[in-house]
């Protein structure tokens, strides 16, 4: 028999214990890898975001317009690219619980200015031509099975058309897939020209300013001369990086990464207890036997090696069906909710899992091994 | 069945006196229960806090106007011709001057600095009509005074000035080119309201370009019940057709998303982590019955019966999933009870709130610990029932 079979003989002897404490390593495991992905979703738009972009808003608040005119001015900035801007449309479909968002842009430098949103050129095309015409998210085509060609109502909760409608009809020309799946799709996106002659007020008001900057070490000065530009006008700006605005935008909600730490924390504390606890009592009833072992001649380290074998192929095995079965649960998740489309299991949860494995296994198995391996034999066999 | 009473009485004592020989053992199950019960109170203290506050703000007896299909006061806008038909709607309490008490509101977003996390966050700025104080009671200024009809005045509310920067009184805030001063601090008893800035709504109509557009008009009702008549009346004039909703009614409907937003997080989580909890005391109790295989089967082959064996078990699990229990709540209670949190309530706009535990969900944390305990212990009882008597012999 080898050591490794000797190991897993030693493990599954008790399959009722060894199951349990699989399961219970299982759960931890499959708590962290969804909460990882949830985290990491959840900062995509930070960890993603264009190092050359730069987001003008109104300074009050980014909910208050700018007038259009600020997007030839800014686009005079030494050193910025390209400029366009967007509009906050309070999009819904059918009813306002079918929250979408939804926006209008211009739609050449905006498409121009976000290279990770992949849309075939005959689309682009087509959008460019049609007036009415809708770029949709793959999330959002995915959530209400829309494909280019159909036509849908979208209705807003804040804008009303001149004829009192509150209701916009586009054309599908087009549906954006992402350059790598944390990429957000959850959108749909049309011509601004066709929003500010058919909507009620608003006039020459644009949302936002997306920019592109030449080089991104002149990023500073560059924010610093467009808000000077604007300063002590009655529509203040203020630009920051992308970076910046979608990091104050996601702790609004609070702090997520908090939350996060502290229920993966109490649920590792845990499942430390119950597997250290079982490796213990283990280790205890296999006295006498492991006193047999070094009288046939294993050495104090093989015995050590033996238990500490045992906790880490325990954590291992747990571990290992935990973050798989996380990573059909957040596919799962992120193809039927589409808020969550981004969810994903990244290699980098993966890898900090087969740490904490790792981890899990060294600690539990430590101190039973280093227990195992002082057995005296002569004390435990006259025990009897 | 006194025999059989007094048997279970002896055998309950002889398991629990024994704990202490697996103390690492029984301690690791009430550690486990308790860290189970502590997650699952968190959460649900997190949201019921967030409901209190949210649900509390509204009164019944006041009505809130706002454009059909708004969803939120940041998305209304009502004409100064609608605003007018309001104030001659039935139903509406009257002032001393026998004016109807109605506020014509703005609701706009100013950015805060939250102090802890030095990040900017979205408050909602509310322009007040000349008669809110008659028409929402239970404000109290409780630093400073009110803001004068007219002037660049702010007063803010308590959770305003505690969890963000930059509203402390006698301050200075610049708004699209015009000077503010912040005068006054209000309190409204805990509601979403504290989490507001307030100002005159004449003043910020013109700061904003607003024209004589608002964006919600509220109302005091002479009685909750009124809440029909002057929806039949906004109903009958084409010029009107708003929304119209008791205070009590918008905010509950405000709180329902983030409410099923953490119950949808917490008791998943928390049913997750008690199967991990549940593996752990099943460990524990086997390992508890196994532990005293020969002294069960000595006191079988005595006269003991089965019955008391399983009771004497059971009731060893449920002691120590009980006492980690009433420690996860305990200790919970102790780190989270009235501390203040911020998220993004309804508008984009953040609502401060604290968590707020009550005996309901105590209760429920307590329930969730016994399951375990029952679970748990059910099945090593059943085997501690069963030692065949020979075990007395063959075990050790």
């Amino acid at each position: 028999m080898t050591f490794l079979q000797l190991i897993r003989k030693n493990l599954f002897r008790k399959k009722l214990r060894t199951t349990l404490t699989v399961v219970s390593i299982f759960i931890a495991f499959l708590i962290f890898g969804i909460l990882a992905s949830f985290q990491s979703s959840m900062n995509a738009g930070v960890d993603l975001a264009g190092a050359d972009r730069l987001i003008v808003t109104n300074k009050i608040n980014f909910t208050l317009p700018m007038p259009i005119a600020y997007v030839a001015r800014t686009a005079a900035v030494p050193g910025v690219q390209r400029v366009a801007h967007a509009s906050w449309f309070g999009g819904y479909y059918q009813e306002p619980r079918n929250f979408l968002v939804a926006f209008a842009i211009d739609p050449a430098p905006y498409l121009d200015i976000y290279p990770e949103y992949i849309l075939p050129p005959a689309q682009r095309e087509a959008f460019l031509r049609d007036r009415t015409g809708l770029l949709v998210g793959k999330a959002v085509a995915d959530a209400y099975g829309w494909k280019v060609g159909d036509r849908v109502p979208i209705k807003s909760n804040i804008w009303r058309q001149k004829n009192k409608s509150d209701t916009w009809t586009f054309n599908i020309s087009g549906i954006i897939t992402g350059k790598e799946t944390r990429v957000d799709t959850n959108f749909v996106m049309f011509q601004y020209e066709y929003f500010k002659e058919t909507r009620d007020v608003g006039g020459d008001t644009v949302g936002w300013m997306i920019l592109k900057t030449a080089d991104t070490k002149e990023n500073e000065r560059i924010m610093r001369d467009i808000d000077a530009l604007f300063a002590n006008s009655p529509f203040e700006t203020e630009t920051k990086t992308e970076q910046a605005f979608n990091k104050a935008f996601i702790e609004m909600m609070g702090d997520i990464g908090s939350i996060v730490l502290y229920v993966v924390g109490a649920a590792f504390i845990t499942i430390l207890l119950v597997v250290g606890n079982t490796m213990m009592l283990t280790v205890r009833e296999r006295t006498n036997e492991i006193a047999v072992l070094k009288t046939i001649g294993f050495t104090a380290q093989r015995v050590f090696a033996l238990v500490l074998g045992e906790s880490m192929l325990l954590a291992l095995i747990g571990g290992v069906l935990g973050v798989l079965a996380a990573f059909l649960i957040t596919s799962a998740i992120a193809q039927s909710v589409s808020v969550l489309a981004t969810m994903t299991l990244t290699l980098d949860t993966a890898i900090i899992a087969f740490v904490l494995m790792a981890l899990l296994g060294l600690l539990t198995g430590l101190l039973p091994a280093i227990r195992a391996m002082n057995i005296d034999v002569v004390t435990a066999l006259g025990r009897k | 069945m006194g025999r059989t009473l007094n048997q279970i009485a002896v055998v309950t004592m002889m398991n629990l006196r024994s704990i202490p020989q697996r103390l690492w053992t029984s301690l690791s199950t009430v550690i486990a229960v308790a860290f189970v019960t502590g997650v699952l109170l968190a959460f649900l203290a997190m949201a019921n806090g967030f409901a209190a506050t949210v649900k509390g703000s509204g009164a019944s007896d006041v009505a809130v106007f706002l454009r059909k299909g708004s969803e939120g006061e940041l998305n209304s806008v009502l004409e100064r011709g609608q605003t007018q038909l309001i104030q001659e709607a039935p139903g509406i309490a009257k002032g001393a001057d026998g004016k109807a008490l109605t506020s014509p509101e703005l609701y706009v977003i100013v950015d805060g600095i939250k102090k802890s996390s030095r990040t900017k966050a979205n408050l909602p700025l509310r322009g007040l009509g000349p008669l809110a104080d008659q028409v929402r009671k239970g404000v109290r200024i409780s630093a400073g005074r009110m803001f004068r009809t007219g002037m660049n005045e702010l007063v803010v509310g308590r959770a305003v000035s505690k969890q963000f920067e930059g509203f402390e009184l006698g301050r200075q805030i610049r708004l699209a080119s015009q000077n503010w001063t912040v005068v006054g601090e209000f309190e409204t008893g805990g509601t979403v309201f504290e989490s507001e800035i307030w100002a005159d709504v004449a003043v910020l109509q013109n700061l904003y370009q607003r024209g004589s557009t608002v964006q919600t008009v509220r109302v005091r009702m002479d009685s909750p019940a009124s809440l029909q008549k002057l929806r039949d009346y906004s109903d009958s004039d084409p010029r009107l057709k708003l929304d119209v909703q008791s205070e009590t009614e918008f905010y509950t409907g405000q709180s329902q998303g983030m409410n099923d937003m953490i119950m949808f997080m917490g008791w998943p989580l928390a049913i997750a982590m008690s199967f991990g909890a549940l593996a752990g005391a099943l460990n524990t109790m086997y390992a508890s019955v196994d532990a005293r295989l020969r002294e069960i089967a000595t006191m079988r082959a005595i006269g003991f019966g089965g019955l008391p064996a399983f009771v004497g078990t059971m009731t060893e699990s449920l002691l120590l999933s009980a006492i980690g229990g009433v420690l996860g709540t305990l200790f919970c209670y102790l780190l989270f009870n009235g501390i203040s949190a911020a998220t993004m309530g309804g508008s984009f706009t953040q609502v401060v709130f604290a968590f707020k535990f009550s005996g309901a969900l105590i209760l429920q944390g307590v329930i969730l610990a016994l399951v375990i305990g029952f679970v748990g212990g059910v099945f090593p009882a059943w085997r501690a029932a069963r030692v065949p008597l020979l075990a007395a012999f063959r075990a050790g």
